[in-house]
């Protein structure tokens, strides 16, 4: 009978690291999940149609979260066409998520202009929110986002990547990074709104 | 931003202030009983204060979204602060400043079995070597840091198990009285330095982004490419880990030149 290592034990040991480390071979999601890692959602600003508005305005809705600003030359409009087109693919599941597009710009981002922006991906789903600086700063540190006041002599605005998942009780579920594809995207997300109708 | 604004905590920590400040306290109490040179107090205060600022300062905002800064972090960490706290010879300072009530729980706690224990297998200079850079590594494996940059607490986590980790490392390697033998000491910090050179080679000479993490979350220098943020980190990790060596190295070398020899006959 081997034994040592690469005997018997050795596999009972190697069975124990993966569990441990967490290789799992039926991983749920395809997209990077944190589920307990950050913080559930919680913010109060004001909508693009000049409603203040809060995490429980959208509770009981998929809330996908993401900082940019309308002057964004080429990560948010393409992240924000990305987002339509993944709502668009939910079907019947999209009335219940929605796009928060908070601005790191609340300087220059106006209520309309911000209302402009957003409609121009997705009227219907996806909604633009402003705020002082230190509330944009506190809600971009809550999720660790890069966010620096902008100086007024500067165009330089320094912003996240990380699109938000949070469920329909506003804990963050998943992080979608820019090269996730929309169809793992939708698919991930119909999943999660599945998952939370049981 | 102003002097002033940058000494604010970008994410503040209540141990943090609280050690720090109970520490500072501790050490001034003591060496107004203690006839410490003014070369002791100024590693001590340079080496807690370094520590302090690295972490309560807007520094952590841009060590959370720039990785060469982060390891610019580590580095303080792990290495430079420890390294100045244990140069400055702070025991007898410290156990005359610390509260007679503190100074018999510390008795009863070093007193019991498992501790002893613990204390004997991490105070082995091979286990100090096996922890010191395996704790190194394990922050800086992509999944791991993932995690430890996105949730505050395991961030918290790394942060204190580097500083504490980097007090145990250099407290043994640099005095005398926990380790005897120069040779050992010097065996030690030898030790430490290819698997440091060797981690920070792969990150130099990674072609790809090991750590998308602070990309998703945004570099705060936005002229520097994610691939050159990484290569001054994995340069940084390659070069300083020799540097704090070869100083550490001669300091040992140095102090044991200037004791007088002992002849056996």
């Amino acid at each position: 009978m081997p034994n040592g290592l690469f005997g018997t034990r050795g596999l009972k040991l190697l069975c124990l690291v993966l569990m441990l480390t967490g290789c799992n071979p039926e991983k749920q999601w395809q997209l990077q999940e944190i589920t307990g890692h950050l913080p559930d959602l919680r913010f109060s600003l004001i909508s693009d149609t000049g409603q203040p508005v809060t995490d429980q305005t959208y509770h009981g809705y998929l809330v996908i979260l993401f900082f940019g600003f309308t002057n964004c030359q080429a990560e948010c409009p393409t992240a924000l066409f990305r987002l339509a087109k993944i709502v668009q693919r939910l079907g019947v599941n999209a009335n219940r998520t929605r796009i928060l597009f908070v601005t790191l710009d609340p300087g220059r981002d106006t209520q309309q202009a911000l209302h402009r922006y957003v409609t121009a991906f997705d009227g219907g789903h996806a909604i633009g929110l402003t705020g002082t600086d230190s509330e944009i700063e506190n809600l971009a540190k809550r999720y660790r986002a890069a966010y620096r006041p902008k100086k007024p002599d500067s165009d330089d605005i320094v912003h996240s990547a990380a699109v938000y998942i949070f469920d329909t009780q506003g804990h963050a579920r998943l992080l979608v990074t820019p090269d996730d594809t929309i169809e793992t995207v939708a698919n991930d997300l119909r999943h999660l709104l599945d998952s939370l109708r049981l | 931003m102003n002097l002033l604004q940058w000494l604010i905590p970008w994410e503040a920590s209540f141990s943090i202030a609280v050690v720090t400040a109970v520490t500072a306290i501790i050490f001034i109490r003591g060496s107004l009983t203690c006839q410490l040179l003014f070369r002791q107090k100024l590693y001590f205060g340079a080496g807690l204060l370094s520590l302090y600022v690295v972490t309560q300062t807007q520094i952590d905002y841009y060590a959370e979204h720039e990785f060469f800064v982060h390891q610019l972090q580590s580095l303080v960490l792990h290495h430079l602060g420890p390294f100045f706290i244990v140069l400055a010879r702070p025991k007898d300072a410290l156990s005359a400043g610390f509260p007679t009530a503190g100074k018999r729980l510390i008795r009863w706690v070093s007193g019991q079995k498992p501790v002893q224990c613990a204390v004997k297998l991490l105070f082995h200079p091979v286990a100090a070597i096996i922890v010191f850079v395996g704790l190194l590594a394990f922050w800086l494996l992509p999944s791991v840091h993932f995690i430890a940059m996105l949730d505050w607490r395991i961030y918290r986590l790394m942060n204190w198990s580097m500083a504490l980790n980097g007090l145990m490392f250099w407290g043994l390697a640099l005095n005398p009285d926990l380790m005897r033998s120069p040779g050992s000491r010097i065996a030690m910090m030898l030790a430490v330095v290819p698997p440091q050179i060797l981690i920070g080679a792969l990150i130099f000479f990674t072609p790809h982004e090991l750590y998308p993490i602070y990309t998703l979350c945004g570099r705060t220098f936005t002229g520097m490419s994610p691939v050159t943020d990484q290569q001054i980190g994995g340069l940084m990790l390659w070069m300083n880990a020799a540097m704090m060596s070869v100083v550490g190295i001669l300091i040992v070398i140095h102090k044991e030149l200037r004791q007088p020899i002992k002849f056996n006959n």
